[in-house]
């Protein structure tokens, strides 16, 4: 009998919500092959600028269909090995494969990219310069007419089409860099902080979307630091630090793997003097609201009995570390 | 998809983008005006300068009216005689511009300001004429005998110039083009420099060359840019053609199709070969502000190169004219000039296109390297040395190591050096010895051309371009000096 668990009751609400937004907005661009879309494999990936390895043999695969989250701090080599996906960084050792050949010019046709430092031309007119961009990816002027048209129509930027781009908001300004990345319907997303200067509002209108591009087949890889979004939106992470990947795959299965659980309880009244219960560690206790530590194989029914017997408790969650923490611990080792 | 349809679509946008542009609009209907003005109101100005306003006070031979206006005749010019009373109000006349020169007492001739030559014979040859048939008649010859000792005798003036065949209009005309020639090698050029700048300053061109390969973005931009330089080229020739056409006095040098069908193609040639340059210079810098900076030889070369097929157009034919013909550099704005004076025989500018093309082709490749490794790199203005080093892979040595972090790793390397983003920079008094010996070579150098051609002013220029030229590439490679640009 579990009281429910706050994190994953907040990823139901997620999905619920994404189930509603796919029914009422189909992906405006439908890829018509709707065939196998394949996977991206970083194999031993290495690149080293001068004295310093930027790119320490990385092997990860980003899956289709699913949303990966990159994480590292800053400077671990995330936008590096995201250039090195279209060879605007050229690897020294190692390769970058999709659906298991090398990437080439011919691949990069179907990939999507937003860099970290955001920029189109800003004297160029909006719907201009996303054909532009679409052409580039060597679609036809028509085909990418009707696709940049959907997509100003479901951002919301229909009307703006014939406006410059230095004409717009920066809020806006990000929506057509995010089409910019889209216009070309890319089977792989690689995506450079695309949180980063977004309102709450524009950063649930972006998760929304990636969730639904991965929805519908695509491979989406971003890179973040805001680690509890992604622990709600990705199923996958890949965690680099010092241009070494050190931890990588389904987030579902890197948490469970951890032998520690961490249980978070909320509670009216006198603190409990926590050291008493045995095989607990208190990570910290503001007072109504405590962390503790303890084993995986921790009986959480048997563990709440007895916190029960000394506190009057709120709200009481079992679960494995979050992103997070381990985001915390596999950067400190 | 490939590199070559990529690039036809980057050429598209830039004359899309460009030709839309207000400015770019205004220049272009400027320019059209300016050169039809340059051709129609001198013609105007000249075709009213054929009527003059001849003014006689005092005492004066009473055929000397009627002469005058037949010896103005045969000069070409239309002569008014106007009669004043006294010589007060035939000086007024002159000063209020309603006389052009007073003939005072058949004895003075009284101007505005300094004599106008060709009307001073003319008056002066009257007068004498009126004199003389006043003598001959009081010595008794017959009018008849007169007439006939008289008699003009026939002497013409051709204008030799300094090469055979060639009028000095025609000189006019090949300096008037290689002067055009420079203009639009250099404008073109440099809106090359600027548009690359402008892509690195914000940022689209990550996004770019995440779809393009670095030449064919290139190449793309400096492909639309000469298209509609030449576009441009043609609307200004096209109102030139007009006012030609609209106004029939006006005098142009004649000019063979041959060899403006070759100005152009050595436009081409030229503005391919410097815009190559250009674009790959301007991915050193990392915004617009830096144009000045990073394109500091070609700015040095340019001038000289125009300035050394100036002085040659008068001699064509020379050993130094023949050399900067057929040097890439020069040959642009140096054989459109031979070809015209008619100095060059049919195979030159074809070897000398050739020579260019070459040039050419190698520097696209030495610029899509440089290109492609500056091109992302942002902050402090990037030094040519690493650039070039960066695409040679890891390990070109302590010193430059520093400077590669900071190309794609702006973080780390700030993080490293306090919160600052520096540049290995090697200050330029370390190179004190290759600048000397620099200077030496460009000294030499001219001294050795000056002596060969006997031509001091080649020498000297020669000299003093190689000289800046170098020093400018040494001040490019080490990246040396500038203030570091304060980025982000």
């Amino acid at each position: 009998m579990t009281l429910g668990t706050f994190s994953s009751a907040r990823s139901l609400l997620i999905l619920a919500a994404r189930a509603v937004i796919f029914g009422f907005l189909a992906v405006p661009p439908s890829d018509g092959k709707g065939g196998v879309r394949s996977m991206l494999d970083f194999d031993a990936a290495t690149k080293r600028f001068g004295s310093l390895t930027a790119l320490d043999r990385c092997t990860f695969t980003a899956r289709p269909g699913r949303l990966t989250g990159f994480l590292g701090p800053n400077g671990a080599g995330k936008t590096t090995a995201m250039r090195a996906v279209f060879g605007l960084v050229e690897l020294d050792a190692g390769t970058v494969r999709w659906h298991g050949v090398p990437v080439s010019a011919k691949e990069r046709a179907r990939f999507g990219y937003m860099p970290e430092e955001r920029g189109l031309y800003p004297r160029m007119r909006v719907r201009d310069q996303l054909v532009y961009l679409g052409r580039l990816c060597g679609r036809g002027p028509r085909d990418v007419a009707r696709s940049v048209d959907a997509w100003l129509e479901r951002l919301g930027l229909a009307a703006r089409g014939a406006d410059r781009l230095d004409a717009l908001s920066h809020g806006n300004q990000q929506r057509v860099q995010l089409i910019a990345a889209l216009v070309g319907e890319p089977d792989l997303l690689v995506l450079d902080e695309p949180f980063s200067g977004l309102d709450p509002i524009a950063m649930d209108a972006m998760t929304g979307l990636l969730a639904e591009l991965a929805f519908g087949g695509a491979t989406v890889l971003f890179s973040s630091h805001q680690l509890d979004l992604v622990q709600d939106l990705c199923e996958d992470v890949v965690i680099i630090e010092h241009g070494r990947i050190v931890l990588a795959g389904e987030l579902a299965e890197l948490r469970a793997k951890v032998p520690q659980r961490i249980v978070d309880i909320r509670y009216r009244g006198q603190a409990p003097d926590w050291s008493e219960i045995a095989a607990v560690t208190l990570i910290e206790d503001q007072g109504g609201r405590a962390r503790l530590r303890v084993g995986h194989d921790t009986d959480a029914a048997a563990l709440l009995g007895t916190v029960r017997a000394r506190a009057e408790i709120v709200s009481f969650a079992y679960q494995p570390p979050t992103l997070s923490e381990l985001f915390r611990q596999a950067v400190a080792a | 998809m490939n590199g070559v349809r990529q690039g036809w679509l980057v050429a598209r946008r830039e004359m899309r983008e460009r030709s839309r542009s207000r400015a770019f609009l205004i220049s272009l209907a400027l320019m059209a005006v300016i050169v039809a003005a340059m051709l129609v109101v001198p013609a105007l100005l000249s075709s009213g300068g054929g009527t003059r306003n001849i003014g006689l006070a005092g005492s004066a031979p009473p055929a000397l009216a009627a002469t005058i206006a037949g010896q103005a005749e045969a000069a070409g010019i239309t002569a008014r005689v106007h009669h004043y009373a006294n010589l007060a109000d035939g000086e007024q006349a002159v000063r209020q511009g309603r006389a052009d020169v007073l003939v005072a007492g058949a004895q003075r001739l009284e101007w505005p300001g300094r004599a106008d030559q060709q009307l001073k014979a003319v008056v002066t040859g009257a007068i004498q004429l009126v004199t003389v048939r006043e003598r001959a008649a009081a010595a008794g010859i017959s009018p008849g005998a007169a007439a006939s000792l008289l008699a003009p005798v026939p002497v013409t003036s051709i204008e030799l110039g300094h090469v055979a065949g060639r009028s000095p209009a025609d000189e006019t005309a090949v300096t008037v083009m290689t002067l055009v020639l420079f203009f639009c090698i250099s404008i073109f050029g440099s809106m090359v420099l600027t548009g690359v700048l402008e892509e690195k300053a914000s940022r689209v061109v990550e996004v770019l060359l995440a779809r393009i390969p670095a030449r064919a973005l290139l190449a793309g931009k400096i492909a639309g840019i000469g298209l509609l330089g030449l576009a441009q080229i043609g609307v200004t020739a096209l109102a030139a053609l007009v006012a030609v056409a609209a106004v029939p006095s006006i005098h142009l040098p004649a000019v063979r199709g041959a060899v403006l069908a070759w100005a152009v193609v050595w436009f081409v040639l030229g503005y391919a070969l410097y815009a190559t340059v250009y674009g790959a210079l301007g991915s050193l810098g990392s915004r617009v502000e830096d144009a000045q900076s990073v394109a500091g030889p070609v700015m040095v070369i340019l001038p000289v190169a125009y300035f050394a097929s100036f002085v040659m157009i008068a001699q064509p034919a020379s050993a130094a004219a023949r050399a900067i013909s057929y040097f890439p550099l020069t040959a642009p704005m140096a054989m459109p000039g031979r070809i015209a004076m008619g100095a060059a025989a049919w195979w030159e500018p074809v070897a000398a296109a050739i020579f260019t093309l070459a040039t050419t082709a190698a520097l696209v490749l030495l610029a899509g390297r440089l290109y492609t490794s500056a091109i992302l790199h942002t902050g402090p203005r990037l030094s040519l040395k690493d650039a070039w080093h960066t695409t040679t892979g890891p390990g070109p040595g302590a010193t430059g190591a520093g400077a590669h972090a900071t190309q794609t790793w702006p973080r780390t390397a700030r993080a490293a050096t306090g919160g600052r983003t520096t540049m290995t920079r090697t200050d330029l008094s370390s190179h004190r010895l290759l600048i000397t010996i620099l200077t030496g070579a460009g000294i030499a150098l001219g001294i050795a051309i000056a002596v060969l051609t006997s031509d001091v002013i080649l020498g000297v220029i020669a000299g003093a371009g190689f000289i800046a030229v170098a020093l400018q590439m040494v001040r490019l490679w080490t990246g040396h000096p500038g203030p570091p640009a304060v980025h982000n």
